[in-house]
């Protein structure tokens, strides 16, 4: 916990266990374990650890949005904790088109602590969406970094998730693999019935 | 250790994985061992129960409270278990106060085996009360002397009585050298509130004290405070009464707590954790018979200050007022004082954690006295089926009328809007069968109100409904306003229907909430709704200077330099010379068309767009009104069917100082454009776009000022936003007062409102004027506070 000051609940404007383990973990010779698989953080040397990126942060990262979430519904919901600076959607590396997260930058501190205390965990276009403090966007950040060019949450997904694009994608491509053996299968009894006719 | 402590931490601490992971990469032991732990150490025990302090009706209240007062006095030795004990009362009893009485009942048993427990606490807790006296921070401070007065039968003396009366002598000064003062309103609040814990406390006592106080306070109490029309939450309409006209806050207060001392202090839905059962009554006769202690002094300085949060009268609202079979305590009854205090402190101070928020909201029941309340989730149909003298408040009414009051303070509740949403959304997630039929009948009084609300209200509740709704499949019967979708545009229903519509499309889209719509309102939603690009208008040949537009649009869209633009806006300017009209207003409509259809596929490509052609924009915008004026009707006009971004983009313009806040409210005011003869007055998104213009002047004007104290570096921002005012006053008062050319002859066909149209304009007229001119006093005050 950041600060001697401890509450009697939980506070909701701390930020996430994945942020502060991943932050202990910082170790180059690792492979590290990713919150929803994307927004990576520049590899910056550890200079001061005592120093909090956090302590002072306006942006913040959003998670598990639908594909087809616009600019302007995110806009709409956290304008509510006060004037959207910036908000940078996440692309597909590859497509371009949105893959499911954003970063929304806010003017003051204030504002980005109390949409993690009312925004995160409540609903846009009917999906229960994340919200982390995040120590600020940087450039090629808002690009999903799974195989397919998506975050790398939405490769090995089991479940169907029709507003990320159904099924995982390496998933997906393995059904695709199957579908179309079946179909040579299907394919070839119909050749099969054609000549026993 | 560190492993209790954490999950001691409260609420739903000590997950796995969160520790999991703050574990050192090293340094991870094995999951196992923990099993093997002895029971944790006494320190960690007690802070365990005292958090969950009276949250279960299983448990019953003397035995948890007996349990921790004899755990804590067996272990105060030592040191850990002293100074964690007297830190989390001094917490528990702010952040937690509806277990304040609890907490009491702790000590009150603790008094009776380890004395010294209460004189620790006692000299914690009072130098933390004058501390907060100090500084002005009264909730505080309320909750301190709430907490003091509970623990009032232990207290040597006239215990915390003579504290109530310096405070209110220091209340009399300040009412009587200022008829606008609110620090005194604030402090009789407090010794008002503090009252009841301690008649609740020394049962039997104090009867004199009390009704003496009373005498004094009734001078206060009973005079309607010179702000209180400015932050009265109806506003009614000529000739009617508010019907929170007589309900200022304290004058209830008097009243109940006059009627309750006539009653001999029944108080009956205070908790009293500390009377035991009558089989115990040994150990009752033991707590009666402790030592009591002399309350250390607490200071108040000779001059008290209002604090960081601006001070205003309250007036008590709610929403389940007149009921065929009240749901709420009445206004005449202590009860509804008492609750709706105990729910806005725990509301307010516990905004860091809205599910614990909403977990007190659906759990009100357990910390009042038993029968204070119905079953929880009784249906509001079966409370006529209770018999007489039975209590028919229903928790879930009690607790939803409590967030509300909130959404509807004036001018402002003390933290965003958007919490008070968030609460509502999860007390729904927690027990949606409780909440839901509750929150339903909240909304029908407030649409049944929504002629005499206070226009701010009335949107705020609009902008609540529709985002509540969006976190909730969208889910709503419509169908029992279904015959208001035929009212004129301008009826107060048909505003909010219409408006908040809109607010559910921008949240979600056209096509899904046409889906959750019964038939009638279907025609509401337009085809053009359902577009997400609108047409440009440019590419119609029949548009004058299509080919102009046309190629503005082309060059706009491959980045094409400034020196490649100006010739195509020389020849519209020369080809409106010709036709006489003018040639800036011309170009500029092309212009800054062309600017939005180029960005029209997100916020961000418009956002670049403007960026882009930022200093040609900026030309524009310095050259005249009535360029400036375009500006806003070519946005406006290009996203109509949109508003919500044409907002976005507006509150962009005026952050780059294309356009002037002023030019914003003559366009939605003066100009017509944003609906003719008074109709936009009705628009709920008209009210959006000059709200939030105005909140970010003001809000500019509180930065510097903040900031550039009183050397003079605000002046101009001050000067800037007083005109401002003056221009809306302009503006309003003549649609208000009826005097406006467009309704003196109305040019524009009646549609269906018949001959009182013109009444009902005026009505929205002098509605917007109220909420206006309240802002500009809100500022003034506090500008006036910052010179000070």
């Amino acid at each position: 916990m950041r600060g001697g000051y401890r509450s009697t609940v939980e506070r909701l404007d701390r930020p996430s266990a994945y942020y502060q383990g991943r932050n202990k973990r910082r170790r180059p010779d690792r492979g590290r374990e990713d919150r929803d698989g994307d927004a990576e953080m520049a590899d910056k040397p550890e200079e001061k650890p005592e120093e909090d990126p956090l302590a002072n942060a306006t942006t913040l990262y959003v998670g598990n949005l639908s594909f087809y979430t616009t600019e302007e519904q995110v806009y709409d919901l956290f304008s509510r904790c006060g004037e959207v600076k910036r908000l940078i959607m996440g692309l597909d590396r590859f497509q371009k088109t949105p893959c499911g997260f954003c970063f929304v930058e806010y003017y003051t501190h204030q504002d980005a602590l109390d949409c993690l205390k009312y925004i995160g965990g409540t609903k846009l276009d009917e999906r229960i969406i994340r919200t982390d403090l995040d120590p600020g966007f940087e450039e090629g950040r808002q690009y999903g970094r799974g195989k397919s060019g998506g975050q790398v949450r939405d490769e090995y997904r089991d479940d169907f998730d029709e507003g990320r694009g159904g099924l995982g994608r390496a998933i997906q491509s393995e059904r695709m693999r199957e579908v179309d053996r079946h179909r040579e299968a299907d394919q070839r009894m119909e050749d099969d019935y054609g000549k026993t006719r | 250790m560190a492993d209790y402590d954490r999950r001691g931490g409260g609420g739903g601490g000590g997950n796995r994985k969160r520790r999991y992971r703050e574990d050192d990469d090293y340094d991870r032991r094995p999951q196992r061992r923990r099993y093997n732990d002895a029971p944790p150490p006494a320190h960690i025990r007690i802070r365990k129960q005292l958090l969950v302090l009276a949250e279960s009706p299983l448990r019953g209240w003397h035995e948890e409270v007996q349990s921790i007062a004899h755990l804590v006095a067996e272990n105060y030795d030592k040191d850990e278990v002293k100074t964690g004990f007297l830190d989390l009362v001094a917490q528990l009893v702010i952040e937690q106060p509806l277990k304040t009485p609890f907490v009491a009942a702790v000590l009150l048993i603790a008094n009776s085996v380890r004395p010294e427990i209460v004189t620790d606490v006692l000299n914690k807790i009072a130098p933390l009360t004058e501390q907060q006296i100090a500084v002005g921070e009264w909730r505080s401070v309320k909750l301190y002397l709430k907490f003091l007065a509970c623990l009032q039968s232990c207290l040597d003396g006239d215990g915390l009585f003579p504290v109530l009366e310096e405070l209110f002598n220091r209340a009399v000064e300040l009412q009587t050298s200022n008829s606008d003062d609110t620090i005194g309103t604030e402090l009789v609040k407090i010794i008002l509130l503090t009252v009841p814990y301690i008649m609740a406390s020394a049962p039997g006592q104090g009867q004199q004290k009390a009704a003496d106080l009373m005498d004094k306070t009734d001078v206060i109490a009973s005079e309607p405070h010179a702000l209180q029309v400015l932050i009265d939450p109806y506003h009614p309409e000529k000739g009617d009464d508010s019907p929170s006209a007589n309900a200022s806050l304290i004058g209830l207060l008097q009243k109940q707590l006059q009627a309750e001392a006539t009653n001999g202090w029944e108080l009956s839905c205070l908790p009293r954790p500390w009377a035991l059962p009558l089989e115990e009554v040994e150990q009752q006769e033991k707590i009666d018979s402790a030592q009591k202690h002399p309350l250390p002094s607490i200071a108040i300085p000779e001059t008290v200050v209002a604090g960081p949060r601006p001070l205003f009268p309250e007036v008590y609202f709610s929403v389940y007022a007149n009921q065929e079979v009240e749901s709420v305590p009445p206004p005449s009854s202590i009860a509804a004082s008492l609750i709706r205090d105990g729910l806005l402190d725990t509301i307010n101070n516990l905004d860091f954690n809205r599910h614990v928020t909403a977990r007190y909201l659906i759990d009100l029941d357990c910390y009042f006295a038993h029968g204070t309340f119905i079953k929880r989730a009784t249906p509001f149909d079966r409370l006529r089926d209770i018999e007489g003298g039975r209590p028919t408040w229903k928790p879930e009414d009690v607790a939803v009328d409590a967030v509300f009051s909130q959404l509807f303070q004036l001018p402002n509740p003390e933290h965003k809007l958007v919490f008070y949403h968030s609460v509502l959304t999860e007390a729904c997630k927690l027990a949606p069968a409780a909440i839901a039929p509750s929150l339903g009948r909240a909304i029908r009084y407030s649409y049944q109100n929504l002629h005499r609300l206070d226009l701010e209200l009335a949107y705020r509740f609009l902008d609540w409904f529709a985002h509540h709704l969006s976190n909730f499949g969208f889910m709503w019967k419509w169908q029992e306003w279904k015959d208001d979708v035929d009212l004129p545009d301008i009826h107060p229903c048909k505003a909010f229907i219409v408006g908040a519509l809109d607010k559910e499309i921008r949240l979600s889209f056209a096509q899904r909430i046409k889906g959750t719509l019964p038939d009638e309102y279907q025609s509401l939603i337009g085809p053009e709704k359902e577009q997400d690009t609108p047409e440009f208008k440019f590419n119609d040949e029949h548009t004058p200077f299509s080919a102009e537009g046309k190629e503005l649009a082309a060059l706009l869209k491959k980045k094409a330099t400034d020196e490649e633009i100006q010739p195509v806006i020389d020849r519209i300017h020369s080809a409106a010379l010709e036709q006489s009209i003018d040639p800036l207003v011309t170009s500029t409509d092309v212009f800054v068309t062309a600017v939005c259809w180029v960005g029209s596929k997100s916020l961000s490509h418009v956002l670049a767009a403007i960026e882009r052609t930022k200093d040609r924009l900026l030309d524009i915008g310095a050259a005249s009104e009535a360029a400036r004026q375009q500006i806003i009707t070519s946005v406006m006009a290009y996203w109509s069917a949109h508003p919500g971004v044409a907002i976005s983009i507006v509150e962009k313009l005026l952050n780059y100082s294309i356009i002037t806040p002023a030019a914003v409210i003559n366009w939605a005011l003066v100009s017509g454009k944003a609906g003719s003869g008074g109709d936009a007055l009705s628009k709920a998104w008209v009210f959006e776009l000059v709200f939030q213009t105005v909140m970010k002047v003001t809000g500019r004007v509180r930065q510097v000022a903040s900031a550039g104290t009183a050397d003079g570096t605000a002046d101009p921002e001050v000067a800037a936003m007083r005109d401002l005012f003056k221009i809306m006053e302009d503006a309003l008062a003549s649609w208000a007062s009826g005097s406006k050319d467009e309704m003196m002859d109305p040019a524009e066909p009646m549609d269906g409102a018949g001959g009182n149209r013109e009444d009902i304009v005026q009505r929205w007229g002098e509605r917007w004027l109220r909420v206006f001119r309240r802002r500009s006093a809100i500022e003034e005050a506090h500008l006036q506070v910052g010179t000070q």
